[in-house]
């Protein structure tokens, strides 16, 4: 009896661990090798714009890719990426039959992982690629030599608001850049939004009767009496100056610190363009030494908390948030958060978004200003229809990017995907309040453009910015994005964006945008260990600040000087 | 009582007398047992040996996209590298340092502590404890990491105590020294509660007959742990002993990652975390195989040295 009990307990145990395993290989969609990609000759250009005609191909045509699924992409019963109101709008609409040669489930850079796997097996590439993220699998996409400079078909076929996107910033080709040719078409994000402002609080600064400070000296006025006149009022030696935290490094992108550094003319951790035009890393120039110096001293009086080298940004955050520190230093959107935590706790308390201030020559300086791109679309040489993914770029930029009133798509893309009517004629996105409304569904909407080639279906660089600096100035929001930014912002979130854009000029972006160099895979550790340490044992006067030159000198020895060799080289090679 | 204490050995010996003489009988009776083994022996083959073929990437200049069948060989660069690497002499002394502390203290805390717990008569209140003390465990380091940087904050509950009684603030996480006496109290608080179940499972099971006739002999409750329940415990002490020594490189990344920064990098980085930034951040996969390979050696010859030293001085075999 017993025997029988405990054999069948151990054939349990071995179907679990056969199933466990068998798992694995049910998802993979088997992916047809190779791609449909032309058995024909290429056809002449003529040809394909004859069968472009009104925006529409009038003979439908193949557009093959490959794709990874993300978390954010969610499916009405029935429907899938390869046949979903996406495919089949851009099949009526333009002409354009998109088919997937492989999809899977981009977890742990699945879809990454299966790129590069194609291209070190020599396969054959889809009409596009499509990717975001690291820009050595990038690299080795435009390295395989199976796609094609996108140059003249940019300047052919895309419309006005996809160029104006692109000339915004020129360096956004740097990164795919080959020896003059343009090898990929970027992928526009929102522009500005990474760029910083100074945050104070107000109701401090008015109970104080001080005003905002514009350099570097009055903000240091401002912070003594922060620090030492009991700005909250509860009669305790409590408040800081300013909210900072540099454990992962002495540019942040928030509880910022840079400024500082910007102020005396370089920002630490990344390559700027020096005078002469070559790139330097920002973290050895000799300007950061005296930034340091202050910041040293800025800690000795207690301007910024003790345990400012053990705080990241968000920990950092907190010393704003818990009423603790009156300055901060990040993006415009930090009213939708971390913000709303100050008002819970120190209900009353007002803050607004101040010009990042000067230092003592005037010079100011903060991070940001990088090219407005993310992920870049890759044309296959072969194609038949290489133009066809401007089309389709086009296509959103046109019709969905941002929508006119009275337009088709003024309220979303699909009713019942990404929005629903309400009886009144009110539009509503709440899926889990009104299931009849978004058949098929649970809980949450299937906003297509998740669905799209080009991941949020088309976004114009400037329109977060234009919208906001319009909205300050007080003008009624007219359009349904204008309205949407309008209802769901705060005032100070607006005003900020004005106050980003009034300093415009101010920002350094990070000049080396290509991928890990060799000398940075073997270096980069023991050189960022190094300007770590020393930074924060300067500021913390462990080490005297004129161990700052040694630094720079170790940093140079170590592999550092190889490092801007390097970076140089490649700067020269796509600028 | 005599005739309890003889009783087991006649049966100890007829055993192994009838297990030499008919082997194939034995594994008749015991093959549902040997079977039960089979799970475990397969999951242990998948998941700990079969892996263990990755560590060709250790003497190869791995790239992900060209596989291991793919990448270049390259020998005992990555070994010579890591060796030869400015910071390496450093880093594996803080490792030493910081898990040998860890190790000492975590054997004697817990030890210590069972013995307490068992002297105690109010079973519930043991409970409690016990399972007080245990808790801890099963907190992520992601969490202790933040509550701990809040309590040892200059503001933080430690410091502001300090300060009540007249004492100067201590920078805790901020100075290499404290930072390596934070990191072995925090570990010690965190686990010694798992090994104090192990120790008062020893405990229980020391038979109750060598404490009567210990009293009998009139030994005071003091005698009678130094003389029955510390000697009873020993052998287990030396099996927790010895497969802590086989960790002796393992400084415990997740805690450390959690709490270091760039103030305490001289006293507190240590070998994972340094591979951390180094293989996974610059993407130097070979490397951090050929690190993860040292640590494993090294591992193995501590647990093969302390099994012998066990056997030497305390008689005592694990395998």
């Amino acid at each position: 009896m017993k025997k029988w009990l405990s054999l069948l307990l151990i054939l349990t145990f071995m179907l679990a661990i056969a199933a466990c395993s068998g798992n694995n290989n049910g998802n993979n969609n088997a992916g047809t090798t190779g791609g449909n990609a032309s058995n024909t000759p290429k056809e002449t250009e003529a040809a394909a714009e004859e069968n472009f005609k009104d925006g529409k191909y009038t003979t439908p045509i193949t557009l093959s890719t490959v794709w990874g699924l993300n978390q954010s992409s969610v499916f009405k019963v029935g429907e899938t990426i390869e046949d979903n109101v996406h495919t089949r709008l851009i099949k009526e609409r333009l002409g354009i039959d998109i088919k997937y040669d492989w999809v899977i489930t981009n977890t742990n850079d699945a879809y990454k992982t299966k790129l590069r796997l194609m291209l070190s097996s020599g396969e054959k590439m889809p009409d596009i690629v499509v990717f975001r993220g690291d820009l050595e699998t990038v690299n080795m996409l435009i390295d395989s030599g199976q796609f094609m400079p996108v140059g003249d078909l940019v300047d052919k076929y895309a419309n006005e608001t996809y160029k104006a996107g692109l000339d915004l910033d020129p360096t956004i080709w740097l990164p795919i850049s080959r020896g003059g040719e343009k090898m990929a078409l970027p992928v526009l994000d929102y522009a500005y939004n990474g760029d910083h402002v100074m945050w104070i609080r107000q109701d401090w600064l008015d109970k104080l009767q001080l005003k905002a400070p514009t350099t570097i000296a009055e903000m240091e006025t401002v912070m003594d009496a922060f620090t030492n006149q009991d700005p909250d009022g509860d009669g305790k030696k409590n408040t800081i100056g300013l909210a900072t935290g540099f454990k992962n490094g002495f540019a942040n992108w928030m509880t910022d610190i840079g400024f500082l550094f910007g102020a005396y003319g370089t920002i630490p951790g990344q390559w700027n363009l020096a005078a002469d035009g070559t790139l330097e890393h920002g973290s050895i120039n000799h300007a950061a030494k005296k930034a340091l110096t202050k910041l040293n001293e800025w800690l000795n009086k207690g301007y910024i908390s003790q345990d400012s080298a053990l705080f990241d940004e968000v920990k950092g955050s907190e010393l704003f948030t818990k009423g603790e520190a009156g300055i901060v230093f990040g993006p415009n959107w930090l009213p939708a958060w971390p913000f709303p935590d100050l008002k819970n706790n120190v209900p009353g308390a007002t803050y607004k978004a101040y010009p990042v201030p000067a230092g003592p020559d005037g010079t100011i300086g903060s991070q940001g200003g990088n090219p407005p791109s993310n992920g870049y679309i890759f044309v296959n040489k072969d194609s038949k229809n290489p133009e066809a993914i401007l089309h389709y770029y086009n296509w959103f930029f046109d019709n969905i990017a941002n929508p006119q009133p009275g337009s088709e798509f003024e309220k979303g893309f699909a009713e019942g995907y990404d929005y629903a009517t309400l009886p009144d004629g009110s539009i509503t996105a709440d899926a889990a309040k009104y299931p009849d409304l978004f058949p098929g569904l649970k809980d949450q909407t299937a906003p297509p453009l998740y669905y799209t080639l080009t991941y949020e279906g088309a976004r114009i660089p400037t329109l977060y910015a234009d919208t906001h600096i319009k909205l300050a100035g007080g003008a009624e929001p007219t359009t349904p994005y204008e309205k949407q930014e309008f209802n769901t912002r705060l005032k100070e979130n607006t005003d900020a964006m004005k106050v980003v854009m009034d300093q415009v000029e101010i920002r350094k972006k990070n000049y080396y945008m290509g991928p890990l160099t060799e000398t940075m895979q073997s270096k980069n550790e023991l050189l960022n260990k190094l300007l770590n340490e020393t930074y924060s044992k300067i500021v913390y006067g462990q080490q005297p600040v004129d161990t700052f030159d040694e630094m720079v000198e170790n940093w140079k020895k170590s592999g550092g000087e190889q490092i801007t060799k390097e970076v140089n080289d490649w700067y020269n090679s796509v600028k | 009582m005599d005739s309890a204490l003889n009783k087991p050995l006649p049966q100890a010996e007829e055993q192994p007398q009838k297990r030499e003489a008919k082997p194939r009988e034995k594994l008749s009776r015991t093959w549902p047992l040997h079977l039960m083994l089979l799970p475990a022996a397969i999951v242990t083959f998948i998941f700990a040996y079969v892996p263990m073929s990755g560590l060709i990437m250790a003497f190869q200049d791995f790239k992900p996209y060209d596989g291991i069948s793919g990448s270049k060989f390259v020998g005992l660069e990555h070994f010579r590298f890591m060796f030869e690497y400015p910071d390496s002499k450093q880093v594996i002394w803080n490792t030493l340092i910081i898990s040998g502390l860890k190790i000492v203290f975590g054997l004697i805390v817990p030890f210590t502590f069972a013995i307490l717990l068992n002297e105690v008569r109010k079973m519930l209140f043991k409970r409690v404890v016990q399972t007080l003390v245990y808790l801890p465990h099963f907190i992520s380091w992601v969490i202790l990491g933040a509550i701990l940087t809040d309590m040892l904050g200059n503001k933080g509950i430690v410091n502001q105590t300090l300060s009540a009684l007249g004492m100067s603030n201590v920078f805790w996480l901020g100075d290499g020294d404290w930072f390596r006496f934070t990191v072995v109290v925090s570990d010690i608080w965190q686990n010694f509660g798992f090994n104090t179940i192990v120790f008062l499972a020893a405990l229980s099971g020391v038979n109750p007959s060598l404490y009567e006739a210990a009293e009998v002999d009139g030994a005071t409750r003091w005698k009678q742990t130094l003389h029955i329940t510390i000697p009873s415990m020993i052998p287990i002490g030396v099996v927790v002993g010895t497969l802590s020594l086989g960790n002796i490189l393992n400084g415990g990344f997740d805690q450390i990652f959690n709490l270091y920064n760039s103030l305490v990098y001289d006293k507190g980085d240590i070998i994972d975390t340094f591979v951390y930034r180094t293989a996974i951040l610059n993407g130097q996969y070979s490397f951090g195989t050929a690190v993860g390979f040292f640590k494993s050696i090294i591992g193995l010859i501590m647990i093969v040295f302390s099994y012998r030293v066990a056997y030497k001085f305390a008689g005592y075999r694990i395998f």
